[in-house]
């Protein structure tokens, strides 16, 4: 059991069953009331989000989680296929639940994912990430509005603004929070 | 690297916040409201059993060492000049609460505006906070809120409109637990009206109100105490909370002048205090022995946070930009600090 004033953005918690993970938490103290807290907490099965006010004194089921090493396999439009890099297990990942993680999951790479028994709550993204560019636009001569930037598609299919001296087939490092290009990556 | 950190500043907002705080200043000597100062170090307070204080210590060597707390508000103190025969008071002061979040729309320190208005009730202090928001806040700042005509609803109305609970028949503790089951809220057996309330409130009528004016939600259910005079005819007290974007940005009473009921309150909520203290092992504040037997005046009195009114004048969901050296940070810088000692 766990103290709702204790639940932080990313704890796990049991409700009715089913585990859910807390994206968003916010103090509330109403004039001349207890404290409260007010919870977004996401299903990492189904992807619903559930609005939860709860004084900070209740107690909340919280569960214990595990972090495994998956190594990315391929996307079907549907589910991640990862394979648990300690067992050979293949392991299946409902989409829906990581919205846009697609353009981050590179085939061959290793992802650090939290566990609650056989299902995944959560996959960690690296903060930064290197791509191949699959596709480059023609830079346009004499922009210089933009500081001379283009864009670029990666393998994954992220599009990303670099500056115009990126070709195709090359290399480059991306901030995943920003999706923000970092720098050249030579190989 | 002064300089440097200088830089890091933002004196934009510094000059904007005083310029806030001089159009307040003048926006109520002009109206012969006297500008009052007041301790924010005391040996006794108001009991307020949800109030976590910040406690200090003097040290004099003629005496016993003393607990001092750092004032959750200056009412004590106003309300003691209001019935000297003071006339209308204001304050701008720092305010000190305790185990509360850091960052978004708190900081442990926070700058307070308190106003009182003799031979005033709760409804005239809408029309002078509406006027005062109007002249005060600076006018480079244009925030859709500041276009529309004020709200006033009582909550009675709202709570009917945000999830169709029926406050007149609320009272009845078996009828909220039910609208809570209702609208699919837990509580707990040994929890207070005003928890189960709040739950209903925090979770369907707060988020509901408006955001795009400022709303004054009136006439509080008289169950949850506080030192606002009740109506005689409906079970709510003469008190409102003031909400601009959603983030609750004052208060207001009328202020309770019965010495009787005052006396109950400060026993009650005492008790309340320190059976709550007793339970979290934190020191007993006590409460002020003169307050109870003051005659305070016909009056009514409200109390604005500044950091978030010039928040939301700038359309920001956090007050932390307006502060120039917020908590959080130098908790951080301290703590980066003895890591790197280590």
């Amino acid at each position: 059991m766990i103290k709702a004033g204790q639940i932080d953005k990313g704890t796990a918690l049991l409700i009715k069953g089913q585990p859910f993970v807390c994206i968003e938490r916010e103090f509330v103290n109403p004039g001349k009331g207890s404290a409260f807290v007010r919870l977004k907490l996401k299903s990492p099965a189904t992807g619903q989000v559930l609005s939860e006010t709860m004084k900070s004194q209740d107690n909340a089921e919280d569960i214990t989680v595990e972090d495994k090493d998956l190594q990315y396999l391929y996307n079907d439009g549907e589910n991640f296929y990862f394979q648990n890099t300690d067992t050979f297990d293949q392991v299946d990942v409902p989409m829906k639940s990581f919205t846009d993680y697609e353009y981050f999951m590179k085939e061959g790479e290793t992802y650090r994912a939290t566990f609650w028994e056989d299902q995944v709550l959560d996959i960690i993204i690296p903060s930064k990430i290197v791509f191949t560019v699959a596709e480059a636009e023609e830079a346009v001569k004499g922009d210089t509005v933009q500081g001379a930037t283009k864009y670029v598609t990666t393998e994954t299919g992220l599009r990303v603004r670099v500056p115009i001296f990126i070709k195709q087939g090359e290399k480059i490092r991306v901030n995943t929070e920003t999706k923000e290009y970092l720098e050249r990556v030579n190989s | 690297m002064g300089n440097t950190i200088a830089l890091m500043y933002d004196f934009r907002m510094a000059k904007l916040r005083s310029e806030l705080l001089m159009n307040i200043r003048k926006y109520f000597i002009d109206k012969d409201y006297l500008e009052v100062s007041t301790p924010t170090l005391s040996p006794y307070l108001i009991p307020e059993p949800t109030i976590k204080t910040f406690r200090t210590e003097f040290i004099n060597p003629f005496m016993e060492r003393t607990s001092l707390f750092m004032i959750p508000s200056p009412e004590i103190f106003m309300k003691k000049l209001l019935a000297a025969g003071s006339g209308s008071i204001f304050q701008i002061s720092q305010c000190f609460r305790n185990a509360e979040q850091l960052g978004d729309v708190h900081n442990p320190e926070f700058t307070m505006l308190e106003y009182y208005t003799v031979n005033a009730d709760e409804k005239d202090s809408i029309d002078i906070t509406h006027d005062m928001i109007k002249h005060a806040v600076p006018s480079t700042l244009d925030e859709e809120w500041m276009h529309n005509e004020p709200l006033v609803i009582s909550m009675h109305e709202a709570m009917m409109k945000a999830c169709a609970v029926d406050m007149d028949k609320a009272e009845d503790i078996d009828y909220l637990r039910k609208e809570a089951v209702r609208l699919s809220l837990q509580y707990t057996e040994d929890e207070s009206w005003d928890d189960t309330f709040n739950r209903i409130f925090l979770t369907y009528t707060e988020p509901w109100l408006p955001k795009d004016r400022e709303v004054y939600l009136t006439d509080y259910p008289d169950k949850i105490r506080c030192l606002a005079r009740k109506y005689s005819d409906k079970p709510c007290r003469k008190r409102w909370e003031m909400y601009i974007k959603g983030i609750e940005i004052a208060n207001c009473y009328d202020e309770e002048t019965d010495k009787e009921e005052t006396r109950r309150y400060f026993e009650d909520e005492q008790a309340l205090l320190e059976k709550e203290r007793t339970e979290t092992g934190d020191e007993i504040s006590p409460s002020d022995p003169d307050f109870p037997s003051l005659t305070i005046p016909k009056s009514s009195g409200g109390a604005m946070g500044l950091d978030r009114l010039l928040a939301v004048s700038l359309g920001l969901e956090t007050i932390e930009p307006l502060l120039l050296f917020p908590l959080s940070d130098m908790l951080h810088t301290v703590k980066a600090n003895s890591s790197n000692q280590r």
